[in-house]
């Protein structure tokens, strides 16, 4: 019995722990916290906000010593790749979650919330966005995505008495795991017909022998609806509008930005690697979702009055932006990569300035008490620093230079050009037009900031406490930087490519 | 060997009828309770099917998941809320949802069922794709190690949350 056992010869893996130790640091760090809110009192709760904020920013150090290195990481037989794709996007995670963390500061503190297991369940999710950059097998996709959003079905039920808590995170709950079952079925297909989990092995199995099977086209729809969920694109985005209007808003802006964010990497690695020979299949797939997505998102937006809801339909329809590249990336090598580079610089711009739209939210509604658009008016009359940062933000999710987000629509406008396709064209006219109506609204919020007159004529300053300040700091700061000087950012995003070991 | 062949074929079939009248019922009885049970019977007759396919480990894993856990779940969760637990002609849908479903249902079979078909046929995958028990855990211990750990992070966090949502305070 022990001798036949032993004919199994286990040998161990061989692990790059410099590779892993942006994520060994983040799991740690949880770790600490969890014993340090089990064995200190009420009066200590301050530490645990800092504590999950100064091991963000310690798991930035192996990132950027990584970057330094240069060299592509493979891991567990190529499961694991840490490459330059994989380190702009922790960065991007983990300086997200750090703002997310300094919106949450005062907001859950004051609140009547349990705060040792929010930053516990924040982390948990940041850690699960940090292995799906890296991560290029099936299995490791899907366990990314439960650990990224398990916390999220929590976290956006945090407001426990409140009833449209309940709703949202339930909501959310029952939707995610409807689209995990979808995608881990069409996964399953997708492994039964190539025998394999890796996305390299996965790759030229499908392109190749065995391309014209029902089987084929049924297991790529399955995965992309399954991610379409995600990221909220229509028509799956039902929950989005309910979950972000009654989740506590620092999660809201954590679900619009780094969840939704790694929705797109997962959809990227995927797509470019494992199914980057069947742009038969995916291509007008996704490019229905894209221009669907856009337009209805817009159009909806037009028509809000909550303010957290408004921006729940432009996060819709900026998905559909981020969509829209990815339905030509598989015209020629050159386009997938432009498209590849074009979908990165988005999402980082994208977080930098709706994570400071939302926290002017939070700022104002620390006053106002409510999340209406009409509790803007006046804004500039007792705010005049938040007016300016929140048209910043407004500007740069309309695409209006000189703040960030006219670069970003660019690169997609180049992506979609690049193809050569009348597809391509025409999307990038839907994206143009969809631009205009996009300024309807933001611009209304705009003109209500600083035409209108406060309600009741109260013009009493906002506190603002630092770690608000500081968000709003540094997300403006981003935005307009990027915005005047896109060099710095597409210095790190011109070497990305996710090809390399596909090809 | 092809008379243990012909005895594994009739024991999926007769397996399959099983599933299939079991799910059947799942969706048309009336009691909440029958409903969960008959789901014991779903939920074991794919563990043995597993078990036909030489799939022990999984066989295993269903029984003690689903089987052990989460239909005591089911069976918990009726009775500690103050569901009726007897007979609810309420339980039942009207006449144009139940339509729709069945031609969705029907619509899903014949398209996954045409496609499945479609990609294996008849394939046969030999004594090639018997995974032992002990290649189960020592590729979960190599190859998939990095999964494994974060499934441990996953389930601490899932703990932590659960607990934060359902006490009460």
């Amino acid at each position: 019995m022990f001798a036949q056992l032993a004919t199994f010869a286990w040998t161990a893996p061989s692990i790059d722990y410099h590779a892993l130790a942006p994520e060994i640091i983040v799991a740690a760090t949880l770790v600490v916290l969890v014993l340090v809110d089990a064995f200190t009192g009420e009066n200590s709760r301050w530490a645990t906000s800092s504590i999950a904020g100064v091991g963000l920013l310690a798991a930035l150090i192996p990132v950027v010593s990584l970057a330094y290195n240069g060299t592509e990481r493979v891991l567990f037989g190529g499961a694991y790749v840490v490459d330059d794709y994989a380190l702009v996007l922790k960065a991007l995670f983990l300086l997200s979650a750090y703002v997310v963390i300094l919106l949450s500061t005062n907001y859950i503190a004051e609140g009547d919330y349990y705060e040792g297991e929010y930053y516990q369940l924040i982390l948990a999710s940041v850690l699960g966005m940090m292995v799906m950059t890296s991560a290029r097998d099936l299995i490791s996709i899907f366990v990314a995505l439960e650990l990224i959003s398990i916390p999220a079905y929590m976290l956006a039920a945090w407001r426990k008495r409140d009833a449209k808590s309940n709703e949202a995170g339930l909501k959310y709950y029952l939707m995610g795991v409807f689209a995990s079952a979808i995608l881990l079925y069409g996964m399953s297909l997708i492994f039964g017909i190539t025998g394999s989990t890796l996305l390299v092995e996965i790759g030229p199995k499908l392109g190749d022998a065995i391309s014209s099977q029902p089987i084929v086209t049924l297991g790529i729809v399955f995965v992309i609806i399954g991610f379409g969920f995600k990221v909220s694109a229509v028509p799956f985005h039902t929950w989005a509008p309910d979950v972000y209007e009654g989740a506590p808003t620092p999660v809201t802006s954590f679900l619009a930005v780094a969840s939704k964010a790694a929705g797109f990497v997962a959809l990227m690695n995927i797509l470019f690697i494992g199914f980057y020979g069947r742009d038969d299949v995916y291509g007008p797939l996704i490019w229905v979702l894209a221009a669907v997505t856009m337009t209805f998102g817009n159009l909806v937006a037009l028509r809000q009055t909550n303010i957290v809801r408004m921006l729940a339909y432009s996060g819709i329809a900026q998905a559909g932006y981020i969509l829209a590249p990815l339905a030509v990336a598989g015209t020629s090598l050159a386009v997938g990569g432009e498209a590849l580079r074009s979908v990165v610089l988005y999402l980082l711009i994208y977080a930098a300035m709706n994570l400071g739209a939302f926290a002017v939210v939070i700022a104002v509604a620390r006053k106002t008490r409510s999340a209406s658009i009409t509790s803007f008016a006046g804004l500039f009359q007792y705010a005049p620093a938040l007016t300016v940062a929140m048209t910043v933000f407004l500007f740069a999710l309309a695409g209006i230079p000189p703040a960030g987000g006219w670069f970003a629509k660019l690169e997609i406008f180049r992506a979609l050009t690049s193809a050569g396709t009348s597809g391509g064209y025409i999307l990038a006219t839907i994206v143009g037009i969809n631009s205009v109506i996009a300024f309807g609204y933001y611009g209304r919020l705009i003109r209500v900031m600083w035409m209108d007159d406060a309600p009741d004529g109260d013009v009493a300053p906002i506190r603002v406490p630092v770690a608000l300040k500081a968000a709003v700091v540094l997300t403006v700061g981003v935005t307009v930087i990027v915005g005047v000087f896109p060099g710095l950012l597409t210095h790190f995003t011109d070497p990305i490519t996710l090809f390399s070991l596909a090809r | 060997m092809l008379a243990l062949l012909v005895a594994q074929n009739i024991a999926f079939y007769v397996i399959a009828a099983l599933i299939v009248f079991g799910a059947i019922r799942v969706v048309t009885c009336k009691n909440l309770m029958h409903a969960a049970l008959w789901l014991v019977v779903v939920l074991a007759g794919v563990a043995a099917q597993y078990i036909l396919l030489a799939a022990e480990f999984v066989a295993v894993t269903q029984v003690l998941v689903y089987l052990g856990a989460i239909i005591v779940l089911f069976l918990f969760g009726i009775m500690l809320t103050r569901a009726k637990t007897g007979t609810d002609e309420d339980l039942d849908n009207g006449k144009i949802p139940k339509i729709g479903a069945g031609v969705i249902g029907v619509a899903m079979l014949g398209l996954l069922g045409y496609s499945l078909w479609d990609g294996f046929g008849d394939r046969e995958f030999g004594d090639l794709l018997v995974q032992r028990t002990a290649q189960v855990s020592d590729s979960i211990f190599s190859t998939y190690l990095l999964p494994f750990e974060v499934i441990s992070v996953l389930l601490l966090a899932a703990l932590i949350g659960a607990i934060v949502l359902a006490r009460r305070d």
